[in-house]
């Protein structure tokens, strides 16, 4: 099964979509495609989540404790999974903001010099 | 951490929950995907197709979700379990060719291991035996490094070295055990009390001799039980500590019973003996062991007796002339270089024929691979990642590997069962081999081995890319070419191991045969051998010569026997009881002796009846054998000095004597000129050690009443065994209280002596035999399977015109093309790891052309008729039909 080659606007660094799901999710609770459609606004189009990264992301976190999940119904009264964040979804959130915000002075920095 | 565990628990407890669950939140993620788009003003139609492809397959993504769960591998595990076990199921001929194939592979690695275990890693019995070391006495200007102690010197080195804690000795003898039930001739050995504490072994039963128990008459004599001993003639009699035996017409109380084990505590009896002043210096009987004290290095210990045989050697220049002392480790104690050598060799050639076997499958799963492509490719097309499709093909040669390790365990243990049934000699502690944990674990790792390496190349062709392509029918793909490749390399390294096998068992063949016709100086046809053994006492005041005399006149009767002979130590099985012996120069001419310039030569010497020549077919050269007239060359106490006759091997003589006539010759026995005798016959040279050692010196010294014979040999008429009985019957009926023991064939004695021997050529000729069998399969099976996909391509040659000559001949290149490779590597392998089997040979050389000849003829016929049943079939496809199948 050949994959097309990631353009640039869809190609998310690895542990980029991580942090960008908490941080959509620190806002309010969402949906999966709900979570989906925010990382693309806020992103402004810059990121894609196809549901095939974005699934296996959200259960692998929820298993990890950063999420929990509940069955509500969506803005249009369709049944729908929400995810939350929990207490150790704001730490991580916290913990990768630090990390991002440190790696992007870095490569800023060394992207000037050059 | 909690949460994950509770998230474990689900994924694997409750899975059809979590399982519904990701479908429902698939399905509302694709409605609400619907929903946007009807929104955004697409017909419903389309919305839904759009979505759906949005959604780049539910099931792969499920897949992808599934793969990041907890538990995941767990889960996949059992998941996959089942499938395999299902597909095995499915093609039950293979399972059970590959299972029967790995099971005998890892049966014989098995046996072979828990042998090895036994003879070579097992510790020892005794405490701390790092610290244990055997002493031998040297006289390396003559040659001989490792030669028994003489009591003297035992008990100067036990008093003058400074580096041993414990110095030990003893001395082997037999007794006879009378008493309740039939006689008995047991094993009697001699220790000094400190023997046991030496070894650091303690009694299980009772207590240890102590330090009283050597200087005690004969009136409280006291005994210490081997282990075996007391179970099987005493039922492992608890009561058995106080009880008294009568042994040698001594009564002896048994104080003890040692733990089971081997080396030097596995014999019938142990008695102790103290110091004596009059120790003899000249005879070399004594086993002596020493632990050596603590912070003693081997080196120092070395050093040390060196320097106490520059003592000896100065205070006794007579006896201990150039004496020297050898230390020997605990650890060589059980297996000597060459039977530790053969354990190697069997070693590296039962992993050869396992990795035969891993061969064989790897390529009976290979052509299982190709006929399950499509299989592969569904389950390709349903999201199985190449690492889950390289996992399922693993887990299938690993469920095949424990099939066969189940099954090749049994087979181990069986076949260990029936070689200590058998008790083959010459293994050493075979009877302690057992499938230990060790065993066991070293055979569960083989089986994991074997699994992966049968299994490695048919995961590695599980197709990378396209499932497309490989939904097509499988029979026409583009990489069969190169899978036909590789099984062709798979068969022809079969067929190179399979040759390295086969040398080696040639080898081992052709060398026995030699070992078996070698000369051996003695007759062993028709022979029988027995001992009647009699109690010192009985050569103190002439019974025993009164009972041979009377046992010979008694044989001689019977028409069954040609001739009967009697001898001190019987060949091959006996002690080796040995001499100097120096010629003496002629006093009436006063001719000089020029070959006496070298070292007096080291000669077994044996105590014979008249008859013993004629009895074991050693035929006499010169001079003549004893009679009744000559007399032992001992003198009797209270008796003129005897006129001393002796009798020696041929190759003595040329030592002694150079070309001239020994007969007439004056020889000193045991390098004392005061006895010396004269040599009044030569007979052949005899292999006394046994076939596989060279011929001895030996000395023949007439019997009488105070030299003593108990090994008999009768030349019979037919089998020498149906003897035995008519001998029991004799020997009870002349003196009840001596048992006759030992009771074999000469043949037998050889047999046995020869069992190492044998023990490896049966086990690397089965070996070979196997990897033959399995090579041969393999190129069947590479054959069959080819041919059988290029029916269309041969139906098309016949229709062009070929003869049936013509398709013959491809078939037959493309089977051979691997057996002659194989060959050709088997032949350069085998001339570069025969070197090892050099010292196991014997009369051959490791480059035996013959066998490397006749190994590659067998090879390649057997190769060849593997060939013909799929070349017959090709030559006899018919065009049309074959044609139509495409």
């Amino acid at each position: 099964m050949k994959t097309p080659p990631p353009s640039a606007s869809t190609a998310l660094l690895q542990g980029t979509l991580d942090v960008l799901i908490l941080k959509v999710l620190a806002l309010e609770p969402l949906h999966g495609l709900g979570i989906s459609r925010r990382i693309a606004q806020v992103s402004g189009n810059t990121f894609q989540v196809k549901p095939g990264s974005l699934f296996p992301a959200l259960h692998r976190m929820e298993e990890a404790g950063w999420l929990s999940s509940s069955w509500g119904e969506s803005e249009n009264t369709r049944r729908a999974k929400f995810y939350r964040l929990t207490k150790a979804g704001t730490r991580q959130l916290k913990q990768e903001t630090d990390q991002w915000a440190r790696i992007s002075a870095a490569m800023a920095s060394a992207l000037e010099m050059s | 951490m909690w949460h994950r565990l509770r998230a474990l628990w689900r994924n694997l407890a409750h899975k059809q929950v979590v399982e519904d669950d990701l479908a429902q939140e698939l399905d509302s993620y694709q409605t609400m995907l619907v929903d946007e788009k009807s929104r955004a003003g697409m017909d419903p139609g389309a919305a839904l197709r759009s979505a759906r492809l949005e959604m780049e397959g539910r099931e792969q993504i499920k897949e992808n979700v599934r793969d990041v769960r907890l538990g995941v591998a767990i889960d996949t595990f059992f998941s996959e379990l089942r499938q395999s076990l299902r597909g095995l199921r499915r093609s039950k001929d293979l399972t059970i060719l590959c299972s029967i194939m790995l099971a005998l592979g890892i049966g014989a690695t098995t046996v072979v291991f828990s042998i090895f275990y036994a003879a070579l890693i097992q510790p020892l019995p005794f405490r701390d035996s790092d610290r244990l070391v055997e002493l031998h006495e040297s006289r390396l200007r003559r040659g001989i490094d490792h030669a028994a102690f003489s009591e003297a010197n035992f008990w100067d080195v036990r008093a003058q070295n400074h580096s041993f804690k414990e110095v030990a000795a003893l001395h082997y003898d037999e007794a006879n055990l009378t008493g309740d039930g039939p006689a008995e001739k047991v094993t009697d050995r001699s220790v000094t009390v400190n023997f046991f504490r030496t070894l650091g072994v303690s009694p299980v039963l009772g207590r240890d001799f102590t330090g009283s128990d050597d200087q005690n008459g004969f009136n409280n004599s006291v005994v210490i039980l081997g282990n075996k001993f007391w179970r099987t003639r005493f039922g492992a009699d608890p009561k058995i500590i106080g009880k008294t035996l009568r042994l040698n017409d001594r009564a002896c109380i048994v104080v003890g019973v040692l733990p089971p084990g081997e080396p030097w505590i596995s014999d019938q009896v142990y008695q102790p003996f103290g110091y004596r002043a009059d120790a003899n210096r000249e005879s070399w009987e004594y086993s002596v062991i020493g632990r050596l004290a603590p912070g003693v290095s081997l080196g120092a210990a070395q050093a040390d007796l060196t320097r106490v045989a520059a003592m000896l050697a100065k205070a006794y220049p007579g006896a201990d002339q150039g004496i020297g002392f050898a230390l020997s480790p605990a650890s060589n104690w059980i297996a000597s270089n060459n039977a530790r050598r053969a354990l190697w060799v069997l070693v590296g050639a039962v992993s050869f024929l396992l990795l035969i076997a891993c061969l064989n499958m790897a390529n009976l799963l290979l052509a299982r691979g190709t006929a399950r492509q499509r299989e592969i490719a569904v389950r390709i097309a349903l999201g199985a990642g190449r690492a889950r499709l390289i996992r399922f093909v693993m887990m299938e040669s690993l469920l095949l590997s424990l099939f066969g390790t189940l099954l090749g365990l049994a087979l181990a243990d069986a076949t260990l069962r029936g070689l200590q049934a058998m008790a083959v000699q010459g293994i050493p502690r075979l009877a302690e081999a057992t499938l230990n944990p060790w065993v066991l674990g070293f055979s569960v790792l083989i089986a994991i081995l074997t699994g992966v390496l049968s299994g490695i190349a048919p995961a590695l062709q599980t197709p990378a890319s396209g499932t497309a392509n490989a939904m097509r029918d499988s029979d026409h793909q583009t990489g069969s070419r190169e899978q036909n490749r590789l099984r062709g390399v798979l068969v022809a390294a079969e067929v190179a191991i399979s040759f390295l096998l086969l040398v080696g068992a040639g080898l081992l063949i052709r060398s026995f045969t030699e070992l078996m016709n070698v000369n051996r100086g003695f007759q062993t046809e028709n022979r029988l051998v027995f001992s009647v053994s009699m109690p010192e006492s009985y050569y103190q005041n002439g019974a025993g010569k009164q009972f041979v005399d009377r046992f010979f006149q008694r044989l001689s009767a019977l028409p069954q026997v040609i001739a009967a002979g009697a001898v001190s130590s019987r060949p091959i099985e006996g002690a080796d009881t040995g001499m100097n012996i120096v010629a003496v120069p002629a006093n009436n001419n006063g001719s000089r002796m020029s070959a006496l310039s070298g070292p007096p030569p080291w000669a077994g010497w044996r105590i014979i009846s008249p008859d013993y020549f004629s009895a074991i077919g050693l035929p006499l050269l010169r001079g003549r054998a004893f009679n009744e007239r000559d007399k032992p060359v001992w003198t009797e106490h209270g008796q003129p000095v005897p006129r001393r006759r002796v009798v020696i091997s041929q190759h003595l003589a040329k030592l002694l004597f150079g070309n001239q006539d020994a007969v007439g010759k004056r020889v000193a026995l045991w390098g004392n000129s005061s006895l010396d005798a004269e040599v009044i016959g030569v007979v052949a040279d005899s292999r006394e050690r046994g076939p596989a050692h060279s011929p001895t010196l030996t000395v023949y010294l007439p019997y009488g009443r105070n030299a003593p014979v108990s090994e008999f040999v009768l030349h019979t008429r037919g089998n020498p065994l149906a003897l035995a009985p008519t001998v029991r019957a004799i020997v009870a009926k002349l003196d009840p209280n001596l048992p006759v023991a030992d009771v074999r064939s000469f043949e037998e004695v050889v047999d046995r002596s020869l069992s190492p021997q044998r023990f490896n050529v049966i086990l690397l000729s089965s070996f070979g035999g196997l990897a033959l069998l399995l090579a041969t399969t393999g190129i069947y099976g590479v054959l069959a399977y080819s041919m059988n996909r290029r029916t269309a391509e041969i139906g098309l040659r016949i229709a062009l015109g070929a003869t049936r000559a013509n398709i013959l001949g491809i078939v037959l290149r493309q089977g051979m093309r691997p057996a002659f490779a194989g060959v050709l590597l088997g032949a350069l392998g085998a001339w570069w790891l025969s070197r090892y089997l050099a010292t196991l040979l014997f009369g051959i050389k490791p480059f035996d052309v013959f066998t490397y000849v006749a190994v590659a003829a067998l090879l390649l016929a057997t190769a060849l008729i593997a060939c013909l049943l799929p070349g017959r079939r090709a030559m006899h496809i018919d065009p049309a039909v074959a044609l139509r199948t495409e």
